[in-house]
């Protein structure tokens, strides 16, 4: 490890070591505290690190600002509130953005003042997206947007939406979706949150009724939509993987603590026949993870554009997470049946695993299937012939 | 850690690849490959430098991955993966090594790693080849397996049990009191051979014993697990590209077989093995040159999955070309075939994820919920 790259390790370690740990429970609440530690990150230089200075961010190599990710999920800090402004839509600003549009929204995505969110899917529009129906209509230098949205992460603290609408008409369906930036204040703007397989209520659905949205609000040029989204995509798959790996493996960590604690048949855990391969079979995929995103960010680090290897670190990290899940629920074996989110600290273990087990399905769904992953890599990297 | 190949890296792999397509057979051809060829392959490695192993103008594990991962991906057989394995494994203690030792490794010459007996793994704990003290000096006793080039090497490092320890000792392959036996390979294009120690002599320059010899017995295991797994990954690239060349050509039902989606899938998980396996041989070889403190594990997850991934990137190559690479003259067996012995040397999946999982277990009753980051 070079010498800066340890002294910003241990500025982060040194900052983190005196912050106060815990959230509400309540949704609300919490939302609060974590605006609040996202503002706290971005005053100590830990949120947009290599964003430019003139739009608030530190101006420094990106891989510094991975660095620091790194650190934080590694100290099992939360993750930052705004994450859908910094790492989809603002990055897309930043790139597509007009001079006006990116002074007027980079800061506030910093430091949280600003949440924002993606619409994106629709109902009948998944992982076929370019098929999507909302629709924005240009008329006296507005448009007027209707439609709706999907899979909306924290829509209901947003008060941005990065919206992808059809404003072609005749265009090709790739060709005829622009990028609208929508103020989720504006009158038409319904916002239904839904409950996951988890519990909590982390996605809304989107309804836009007649939704005004000033014609300065559109990012890039009118069809330009698609490219930006796939260019958010892209960059979302192949930079947020290197924190991410570094959470899979506290989470190994803490499953490995669990079962040095814990018996069965008056066995510890950790001495079940088979536990500790399954253990290290996790183990592999996460740093394995790590290794081909380092291989393949290094290359983006160095000038070159996130590719469609971006695709093989997304399957890499989905099989990562749903293994380190799945051997978790298999290997607690039956106490998960009976997890409780009693104040009982085993028990707390236990509901943790339960949740992470299910919020790692999701993890081959979004931001693009297991499936269109590999066809993208089909496509793009092996050049195969089309279906 | 920037795990990016470097000019000069890419300039050794294509000088080799060069040479190799000029000088080795095709993959059909391998099996008919004669002395003479391999020979002249071996003698062409060794201008480019191959056995030049450590210091400051030699190679690493880094370049000498490289370099097996093209070996593989040709089905060359030449004695480079216990030549360079043992080189690499002594090279940091080469100041102090024993007159014998140092020489010989500073030497061209190919050597052997005697390190498998029957019917026991690949750990060097409890070798049942034992050197034994005399009054005309140490001999080696005992029984080897699996020893591979044993034919074409000049030396062999043998692991052997000395005064209650282990010993790393280099011996001349070829002895009046060393009965050497080819054996049958699953992969028959690689020379393998048992031998027999009845009592060979070994100087006491030429033996490495104590502390030292644990520690470079270590590294032996984790260098050619490494150089194992670099093969591995060039074998399995290969197949793989083959597998999606044909993809695209053969037809099936009025359309190419690479269009439909059942084998795009197959094909882009294939890819996804290859590419992800290589990362992990590249960190492991970065931090095995670096020292770094996790390095046995980073070679332990690169020798573990790419064991089982190029075994898995070769079962797909088959499943696309379909019956046809059930034929003894297709080369899809025999890019299996290698893989299958580069996946069991110096230890197989399972073996490197009992260590990991021992590792992982021991670290969790010391220090409970402890975060490690890169």
């Amino acid at each position: 490890m070079d010498q800066p790259e340890h002294r910003l390790r241990e500025e982060v370690r040194a900052f983190l070591a005196d912050s106060p740990a815990g959230l509400p429970r309540s949704l609300d609440a919490r939302i609060e505290a974590l605006r609040g530690w996202q503002a706290r990150c971005h005053r100590a230089g830990y949120v947009g690190r290599a964003w430019p200075r003139e739009f608030g961010g530190g101006g420094r190599p990106p891989v510094e600002q991975i660095i620091v990710d790194q650190e934080l999920a590694a100290a099992g800090a939360p993750e930052f509130v705004n994450v859908v402004g910094l790492d989809v839509l603002g990055p897309s600003l930043l790139r597509f953005g007009t001079e006006e549009q990116r002074q007027r929204h980079l800061p506030p995505i910093l430091d949280a003042s600003e949440i924002w969110c993606q619409g994106f899917s629709e109902p009948d529009a998944g992982s076929d997206l370019a098929s999507l129906r909302t629709s924005a209509t240009e008329r006296d230098g507005r448009f007027v947007l209707s439609g709706q949205k999907t899979w909306v992460s924290w829509g209901q603290f947003a008060r941005w939406c990065g919206v992808l609408a059809r404003t072609e008409k005749a265009a090709p369906p790739h060709r005829g979706i622009s990028m609208l930036i929508v103020d989720m204040q504006s009158p038409g703007v319904d916002v239904r949150p839904m409950t996951q397989i988890t519990g909590h209520a982390e996605f809304c659905e989107l309804f836009f009724d007649e939704v005004v949205v000033p014609e300065q609000n559109l990012l890039g040029a009118r069809g330009d939509g698609w490219k930006i989204a796939m260019y958010t995509l892209g960059h979302e798959r192949g930079t947020a993987a290197l924190p991410r790996q570094v959470k899979l493996r506290t989470w190994l960590d803490r499953l490995a603590a669990t079962m040095a604690r814990r018996e069965l048949d008056g066995r510890g855990l950790l001495d079940q026949p088979g536990a500790q391969v399954a253990l290290a079979q996790a183990m592999i995929g996460i740093e394995v993870l790590r290794y081909h995103a380092e291989r393949t960010v290094g290359e983006f680090l160095s000038g070159g554009a996130v590719g469609p290897d971006s695709s093989s670190v997304k399957l890499l990290m989905a099989e990562a997470e749903q293994r380190l899940a799945a051997t978790a629920v298999e290997v607690l074996g039956p106490a998960m049946e009976h997890a409780s989110a009693d104040a009982d600290d085993e028990d707390d273990e236990d509901a943790f695993w339960e949740e992470t087990y299910l919020y790692s399905r999701a993890a081959s769904v979004y931001g693009g299937t297991r499936q269109i992953q590999r066809n993208i890599i089909a496509d793009r990297v092996l050049a195969l012939p089309r279906e | 850690m920037d795990l990016r190949v470097t000019d000069e890296q890419s300039w050794l792999s294509e000088s080799v690849d060069t040479m190799l397509t000029r000088e080795w057979v095709t993959p059909q051809e391998v099996a008919g490959a004669t002395p003479g060829q391999r020979h002249r392959v071996w003698e062409e490695l060794i201008a480019f430098g191959a056995v030049d192993i450590g210091g400051t103008d030699g190679l690493g594990a880094a370049e000498l991955c490289l370099i097996a991962r093209a070996l593989g991906s040709h089905l060359a057989s030449v004695p480079f993966l216990g030549s360079a394995a043992v080189r690499l494994a002594l090279a940091p203690d080469a100041g102090s090594l024993p007159p014998g030792l140092a020489s010989v490794l500073s030497g061209k010459e190919a050597i052997g790693v005697a390190l498998l007996e029957p019917g026991r793994g690949w750990t060097a704990e409890g070798a049942t080849t034992s050197v034994a003290r005399g009054p005309d000096g140490l001999r080696i006793h005992g029984a080897k397996v699996a020893v591979e080039q044993l034919q074409a090497v000049e030396h062999l490092a043998v692991i052997a049990s000395l005064d209650g320890g282990l010993s790393l000792a280099v011996v001349p392959a070829r002895h009046a009191a060393l009965a050497t036996r080819a054996q049958s390979c699953f992969d028959d294009t690689v020379l393998m051979g048992s031998a027999r120690f009845q009592g060979v002599p070994v100087p006491a320059s030429s033996i490495l014993g104590g502390p030292g010899a644990r520690q470079a017995a270590d590294r032996l295991l984790a260098a050619g697990a490494l150089l194992a797994a670099a093969e591995a990954t060039g074998a399995a690239d290969r197949v793989f590209a083959l597998a999606c060349d044909y993809a695209a050509q053969r037809r099936q039902f009025g359309r190419p077989v690479g269009s439909f989606q059942a084998l795009r899938h197959l094909l882009a998980d294939a890819y996804v093995r290859a590419q992800s396996g290589w990362s992990a041989v590249r960190y492991a070889a970065a931090a095995f040159d670096e020292g770094a403190p996790d390095a046995a594990q980073a070679v332990s997850v690169a020798k573990a999955y790419v064991s089982r991934g190029a075994r898995e990137v070769a079962h797909t190559g088959m499943q696309v070309f379909g019956g046809i690479a059930f034929t003894a003259e297709h080369p899809a067996h025999r890019f299996l075939r290698r893989i299958g012995i580069r996946a069991q040397q110096f230890g197989d999946a399972a073996y490197h994820e009992r260590l990991l999982g021992q590792a992982l277990a021991d670290r969790a009753r010391q220090v409970p919920a402890k975060a490690s980051v890169a």
